[in-house]
């Protein structure tokens, strides 16, 4: 080890003083040129490299540079983004030099990142899709797999719900697992990293939202088994690759990129519940009474006056004035509140961004540091994010490279629950009454409505700034990566790279004393975190080898391993001594204290082998030994492969001269992948001891059923794929055909009650995912100053339950042999009874005869199904000069959507006194009625909100102009006398326009893939204005 | 060349002790494997401890096994608020309502939970073979309680058909996981809680523990057993072996409302103990009565009426017109004070089995006996009350009456309702009119089995009328 050291001060001795050589050179000239585009236009910022040197120079606003070569001759490597990086050769003699780029070509030549390796896109055998650093950068959302949605085929891409910083759920190519994660897995520069919401509370977090989109180069989606087999047991749900950034040789170059912008609701205005105004409440109110048992207005008067006072008069909110003959009118409104107003705002949406790359041929560097911050159109929610990178590259000797990759980074979200519960101040926010008031006379926040109304939960003080309750919660990452790579001869390398993923949570509720849910325990307050610890290292062998010139071969060897392990400690606490010392040190009363450790390990071997014949025909083949600490001893280890076929046409002699054709590429793959997405113990059957005991003793009790033989999920994927370039490259695209069988997936199958259990996970029951992919891109107009281009990609999916010996229902939804994953089994909703104001629900799927009893209907299928029919995206881009616009737009068809809220805060008055949506202003209430909002009555007892009838499933239809950008690139004759590179200014759109199929949708139709709508938090509308500047 | 070689080295080290077949076998931290799990007296002493943590449920003695039997009686009216159990106060309990399939899965996994208990073959030593069957005592009374308490709640009462074949629930004894069993009917499972209550009395010791099965509770159960199937002899005698052991006495007049007050309940030989490490909080049973709670549930007047003056019975209500008015009246139930669920939930009690033997008395023509059991819990409540003169029927309505004030909000009213044969008559109904009067019979006097018990085990049959 001691003669490592010393060889390594060795090279840096060396290193140090062929620098110092370099820059004393006595026999030197200075080579000039201009770099310009093919069109001739002159390429601003490309780097100009002497080739072995540490020489460079950048060119400036017309594209010159100028630098200065010893010797008497050399090699300039001239590179640019998105165009070929060409060599030249340049001597004493001919000091001067016109270099033309040529455009990368996108399709055969580019260089993609696929698993523990990279290879030419023209030789690859598998269904891979790239998401460039062009699309990535300056989106104004949370985290980079957002901006997926719609651009890559085959994946959906989704936010859990709107709070900035929510998990985001990812599908590529359908759902491929029932009670298994169907996650695809996240690399990033080659380590697989912890994903999905991992927070200890109920609250979501995205571990992916601690990465700054700006620091990555590339997204590359692995869908097919070719591309995926030699991650084994993680690969049957797709994989996401990640490439962050690094420097390349050459002067540094610095980026700053800022943006400032407003976040508002994504759906539109018209479309959006608003909750009901107190004139409109107070009418109900009395209605409810009425319906529900014939009360007289003198009854009802008397009972909203004792609920609803005026704080400031001590006089009811609203005056119900009796006419004497059982009649009323409404006199002054002295309480009017709009929650929902209250609880909205415009909110900011600001980044900064500042980066610098560059290096010298023996190492590169990129480092940044940014800030991101977004707030929800909703007081309180917000999520801010710190985040730094340094990635460098040394190459200590010229065989042997050492790169270390870290990233740290934090983010904050504050912000209110999810989903339905009852504290989600949003879902209060249609619930509270608005003859409630927000303060109370002496200007605290009112809590008179507590002993009927919820709680007293007001949400306004829930969320306001100065609020009296908390809700934060934070995630600091370190994700650090060192690699070496060692060439042992020419051909043969081999590198080891170690990783370590640090998450840490901290999460932070506290409920004050006076109010809501910490009422009876004078404030509640609950800490938590949790600590995860991931480590990996990875060992890999390459060896390149060609033989003849026409033999192309490949190796790939290696072994990794993984272990995982989760603490986490929950503390609460109450009785506090004062509402403003929220930390459990003021509890008077430690009211719960727990700690888990949770773990989880990998071993695995895998191989690849890749073998072209003439760069016309190719074969490849991968397979990966894994051991996984989740399965019982019996199946912890499992093999996984795939075979891949390519055959070039475009290489073959009857092709190679076709004007019309430019790339022509046929391949097929075939593979067997597994999934191990599960709880880290399910095969072990088990008796807990955590929150057991009595009387204050500990104690166990039965956990969970054991199955010994439960092992992964296989999935088997066929895939063909056509790939093709025409017209010179003008128009380009891919077809692809695909179909995934999911077999023994790992299934909660119910079993029945009396056992004690309620399910035992088995292997059980098949999913097969079949369709098609096409991605399209044209170059319309390639002019020198006009350019369009337009793209898109369109995904056709089946899904279907091929396998379930037993059918079962799993709320909205039946899971049943042929049938689609997501098929809604709901009883018909008839509309409401014109004569009487009930609701009628069809008997059966006939739809013959109607019912007002909600036993007696029936519940069906009906070919509705959360799972669209097709979904893409279509992107155009027109520029002129500097000035360019783009739009990208993504869609779904005919996925259905059920509003699981809806139930609640549009049921006909089921909960006394709650307030509802102006969905019920369109109520029955007199005979002759024709409408679709039955009677309205307190406590409702009609069976009009029971929950599993289509009266809440929505046609989600849509499209979605999901980003617009609008940019101009200053022209360098302004930018030269500032000493700026370049200069871009933009106003960009997130979510402007949504149009959905169903006029009224007022749900989000981008939600939950199940398409149960458990939540009201909108997604959010970004409008934005932003900076990037280069020096 | 040497640089390799140590990354090598380092990486097959690695390679090495990673492979082995320990760093996959991970074992969970907060559970064991049930193969380790009982291994030992202690492991035993374990077990029970997570049965009682299973009564501790708000599914079950915790609050809706008390609650929902009681929100369907005449005792108890509900607010305007109310929602949690309004299904049941109206009558429109359905079979994928929450409640039915979480009382039914709660109840069946404590049956686990004792099963594992009474199939444990772990042997011990003889010196502490008393302690084991002590534990496998306290076992078999569990199950038989929780199947007694399912029988109730989804079977109609012993007694509905004249053989008793009407269907009751599955009587489960060990632990299969393929299980789909059918109904038995309720004389069988009748007959298995009496087989498994003389078995837990021949096993458990001579220890008294309120908050633990005991010899005294065992008793007190075959009681009631005895009393709901008419055995009427049986039961007197039992409670007579319980009044007259000492070991539990009447609480007195003074001590009767601050024992309701400390938590715990007046003369109690059997309680679900609750406190704060358990935290039921919200989901208290006395939280849904007080108006600090959810206050969804208020008492009906005609109960409130029937208590006489300086009763101190009266005391364990509160006035709260500040808040109610109305239909609703003025009154809240105050049994269970505590606004963090630290009330101990009854179970059985002394006076109860006063009331069982007046009852079983009476039936026998002992009226006399049966006089002087009402009048000990009546006097004990209200010193300057009369003795009861009534005969015959009007002794019978005292007898109803005193039970029904006693006891009430404790999960019996709807029962002895059942067993007397008489429908639920509400005087100030606050439900929807279809549901203020409920004759008997009525299949909705009975849950629903629960919607994905009938999904998952074909062999399961509804409830007539759901």
């Amino acid at each position: 080890m001691y003669t490592t050291t010393l060889r390594l001060s060795k090279h840096m001795v060396v290193l140090i003083m062929s620098i110092l050589l370099c820059s004393n050179a006595w026999a030197q000239f200075t080579a000039t040129g201009t770099v310009n585009t093919e069109g001739d236009e002159p390429l601003v910022g490309a780097s100009v490299l002497l080739k072995g040197s540490t020489l460079g120079a950048i060119t400036g606003n017309d594209g010159s540079f100028s630098i200065k070569v010893p010797g008497n001759s050399g090699t300039l490597i001239v590179s640019f983004v998105g165009y070929k990086t060409s060599e030249f050769e340049i001597t004493s003699s001919n000091p001067n030099i016109e270099i033309k780029l040529g455009e990368e070509v996108t399709t055969v030549d580019e260089v993609i990142i696929v698993g523990y390796g990279q290879e030419k896109r023209g030789s690859n055998t598998g269904a891979v899709s790239t998401v460039n650093s062009d699309v990535l950068e300056q989106v104004p959302l949370g985290s980079f797999e957002q901006t997926l949605q719609g651009n890559v085929a085959g994946v959906q891409s989704i936010m859990s719900n709107g709070q900035p910083g929510a998990n985001v759920n990812i599908l590529i190519r359908g759902q491929g697992s029932i009670s298994a994660s169907s996650d695809p897995l996240f690399v990033i520069d080659g380590i697989p990293v912890a994903s999905g919401n991992l927070t200890v509370s109920a609250e979501t977090s995205n571990p992916l939202a601690t990465m700054n989109p700006n620091d990555i180069e590339s997204v590359t989606v692995l869908k097919d088994a070719a591309a995926t087999a030699i991650y084994g047991s993680r690969g049957a749900n797709g994989v996401i690759l990640i490439t962050t950034k690094s420097g390349t040789p050459g002067k540094a170059k610095v980026e700053f990129r800022t943006q400032i912008g407003v976040n508002d609701w994504a759906i539109a205005e018209k479309n959006r519940l608003r909750g009901l105004t107190a004139e409109e409440y107070t009418h109900l109110y009395i209605e409810g009474y009425q319906n529900r048992s014939g009360e007289d207005i003198e009854t009802i008067k008397a009972r909203f006056d004792g609920q609803f006072p005026d704080p400031q008069t001590g006089l009811p909110a609203v005056d119900i004035i009796p006419d004497g003959n059982g009649g009323y009118s409404l006199g002054e409104i002295r309480v009017d509140t709009r929650w929902l107003d209250e609880l909205s705002r415009k909110g900011l949406n600001q980044s900064y961004d500042l980066s610098v790359s560059g290096g010298s041929s023996n190492m590169t560097y990129f480092v940044s540091g940014s800030y991101f911050g977004q707030e929800a159109p909703i007081i309180g929610s917000d999520l801010e994010r710190l985040s730094s990178r340094a990635n460098v590259s040394i190459q200590v000797s010229p065989k042997f490279k050492i790169t270390n990759n870290l990233n740290i980074s934090r983010t904050t979200q504050n912000g209110m629950n999810d989903a339905t519960r009852w504290a989600n101040p949003l879902y209060n926010g249609y619930l509270m009454a608005p003859v409630v008031p927000i303060r109370d006379a002496e200007g605290l926040y009112y809590d008179g409505h507590k002993g009927f109304f919820m709680g007293g939960n007001n949400p306004v003080r829930s969320l306001a700034e100065d609020g009296d309750d908390v809700q934060t919660w934070t995630m600091n990452r370190i994700l650090d990566n060192v690699s070496l790579s060692y060439e042992i001869v020419d051909g043969l390398s081999i590198s080891s790279a170690w990783a370590f993923d640090l998450l840490n949570y901290q999460e932070f509720y506290f409920r004050n004393g006076r109010y809501g849910d910490g009422r009876n325990l004078n404030g509640l307050g609950t800490e938590s975190t949790r600590n995860i610890l991931n480590w990996i290292g990875t060992q890999t062998m390459n060896y390149n080898k060609s033989f003849d010139g026409v033999h192309n071969m490949t190796l790939l060897a290696g072994y990794e391993s993984q272990k995982s392990s989760t603490r986490s400690v929950i503390t609460t606490g109450n009785d506090f001594a004062h509402p403003s010392l929220r930390t459990l040190a003021s509890a008077a009363e430690p009211n719960s204290i727990s700690s888990t450790l949770t773990e989880f390990a990998f071993t695995s071997v895998f191989a690849r082998a890749n073998y072209n014949f003439a760069e016309k025909y190719f074969l490849s083949g991968s397979v990966r030994n894994d051991g996984s600490s989740r399965f019982g001893a019996n199946q912890r280890f499992g093999t996984f492969w795939s075979v891949g076929v390519a055959w070039r046409l475009d290489q073959e002699s009857f092709l190679q001269a076709s004007s019309f054709i430019t790339a022509l590429k046929l391949r097929a793959s075939y593979g067997v992948l597994g999934n191990a997405g599960i709880g880290n113990y399910e095969h072990i059957g088990t008796i807990n001891f955590s929150g057991i005991d009595y009387d204050g003793n500990p104690g166990g009790a039965p956990g969970q059923i054991g199955n010994p033989d439960l092992t992964w999920e296989k999935s088997t994927t066929v895939n063909v794929g056509l790939d093709f370039a025409i017209l010179n490259n003008r128009l380009d695209g891919t077809i692809e055909y695909f179909n995934r069988g999911s077999d023994a997936l790992l299934l909660d199958v119910p079993i029945s009650r009396t056992t004690g259990f309620a399910s035992k996970t088995q292997n059980f029951g098949s999913l097969e995912n079949r369709g098609l992919e096409i991605t399209l891109n044209a170059n319309i107009i390639n002019g020198r100053d006009l350019k369009w281009s337009v793209g898109g990609n369109i995904t056709f999916l089946r899904n279907m339950i091929t396998k379930l010996d037993e059918e079962f229902i799993a709320g909205t939804k039946l899971r049943r042999e042929g049938e689609d994953y997501q098929s809604f089994f709901l009883a018909e909703w008839a509309g409401v009874d014109p004569e009487n104001g009930d609701p009628l629900w069809y008997t059966d799927s006939s739809r013959t005869a109607t019912t007002n009893n909600f036993a007696e209907a029936e519940r069906f299928l009906s070919d509705k199904t959360a799972t669209p029919s097709h979904f893409g995206g279509f992107n155009t881009r027109l520029s002129w000069k500097g000035l360019s616009l783009s739009l990208q737009f993504s869609h779904a068809w005919d996925q259905y959507l059920y509003d699981a809220t809806a139930w609640v805060i549009q049921g006909d008055g089921r909960f006394t006194p709650r307030s509802q949506t102006n969905l019920v202003l369109d109520r029955w209430q007199q005979s002759g009625d024709i409408t679709d909002v039955p009677k309205f009555s307190w406590g409702n007892g009609s069976g009009s909100n029971s929950r599993n009838t289509t009266r809440w499933l929505h046609d989600g239809t849509f499209i979605r102009l999901r980003n617009f950008t609008l940019a101009y690139n200053l022209p360098q004759g302004l930018l030269n006398n500032a000493k700026i590179r370049s200069a871009r200014v933009y106003v960009r759109g997130v979510n402007t326009f949504t149009w959905t199929r169903e006029d009224n949708l007022y749900i989000d139709p981008e939600a939950a893939f199940s398409g149960v709508i458990n939540s009201p938090v909108p997604n959010l509308k970004t409008i934005s204005v932003g900076v990037d500047l280069g020096f | 060349m040497k640089k390799f070689v140590s990354i090598l080295y380092i990486g097959i080290c690695f390679f090495a002790f990673s492979c082995s077949e320990e760093f996959l076998d991970l074992k969970p931290n907060e559970a064991l494997p049930i193969e380790d799990a009982i291994t030992s007296l202690n492991d035993l002493e374990s077990a029970a401890i997570g049965m009682y943590d299973g009564l501790q449920s708000s599914n079950h003695y915790g609050r809706y096994f008390v609650l929902v039997p009681d929100v369907m009686s005449d005792d108890v009216k509900q607010n305007a608020s109310a929602n949690r159990a309004k299904e049941y106060a109206e009558y429109g309990a359905f079979p994928d309502h929450f409640l039915t399939q979480n009382v039914w899965a709660r109840i069946y996994n404590t049956i686990l939970r004792a099963n594992i208990l009474i199939n444990s073959d772990l042997e011990v030593g003889a010196t502490v073979q008393e302690e084991k069957n002590n534990l496998q005592g306290e076992a078999y009374a569990m199950r038989a309680l929780c199947h007694f308490d399912l029988v109730r709640l989804y079977g109609q009462h012993y007694g509905f058909t004249p053989g008793n074949d009407h269907p009751g629930v599955p009587i489960v004894l060990e632990f299969d996981e393929a299980a789909e069993p059918d109904r038995n009917t309720v004389a069988q499972v009748y007959e298995q809680i009496l087989a498994d209550l003389s078995t837990a009395a021949s096993l458990l010791g001579s220890d008294f523990d309120t908050g633990r099965f005991s010899q005294l509770s065992v008793k007190a159960l075959q009681a009631r057993v005895n009393l709901y199937m008419g055995n009427w002899t049986t039961a007197a005698g039992l409670a007579s072996e319980v009044i007259n052991d000492g070991t539990v006495n009447l609480t007195s007049n003074g001590d009767y409302v601050a024992t309701w007050e400390a938590g715990t309940s007046p003369d109690v030989i059997f309680e679900v103990k609750m406190n704060s490490a358990d935290n039921n909080g919200s989901d208290a049973l006395g939280r849904m009565y007080i108006q600090d709670g959810y206050g969804d549930y208020l008492p009906s007047s005609d109960i409130v009426d029937l208590i006489p003056d300086g009763d101190v019975r009266g005391l364990l209500y509160a006035d709260d017109a500040a808040n109610l008015g109305g239909i609703y009246g003025t009154i809240r139930v105050n049994k269970w004070p505590s606004q963090v669920g630290e009330d101990n939930t009854p179970v059985l009690r002394l006076s109860e089995m006063y009331m069982i033997r007046a009852e079983a008395r009476f039936m026998l023509g002992d009226e006399d006996g049966a006089r002087a059991d009402v009048d000990a819990i009546r006097q004990r409540a209200l010193t300057t009350a009369e003795a009861v003169t009534a005969t015959g029927a009007e002794l019978m309505a005292e007898i109803e009456k005193e039970k029904r004030i006693e006891l009430a909000y404790e999960g019996h009213r709807l029962w002895d309702l059942m067993r007397w044969q008489k429908g639920v008559e509400r005087v100030d109904c606050t439900a929807p009119t279809a549901v203020c009067n409920i004759a008997y019979p009525d299949n909705r006097f009975v849950l629903p089995i629960p919607q994905n018990e009938m999904d998952a085990n074909p062999n399961m049959t509804q409830n007539i009328g759901y």
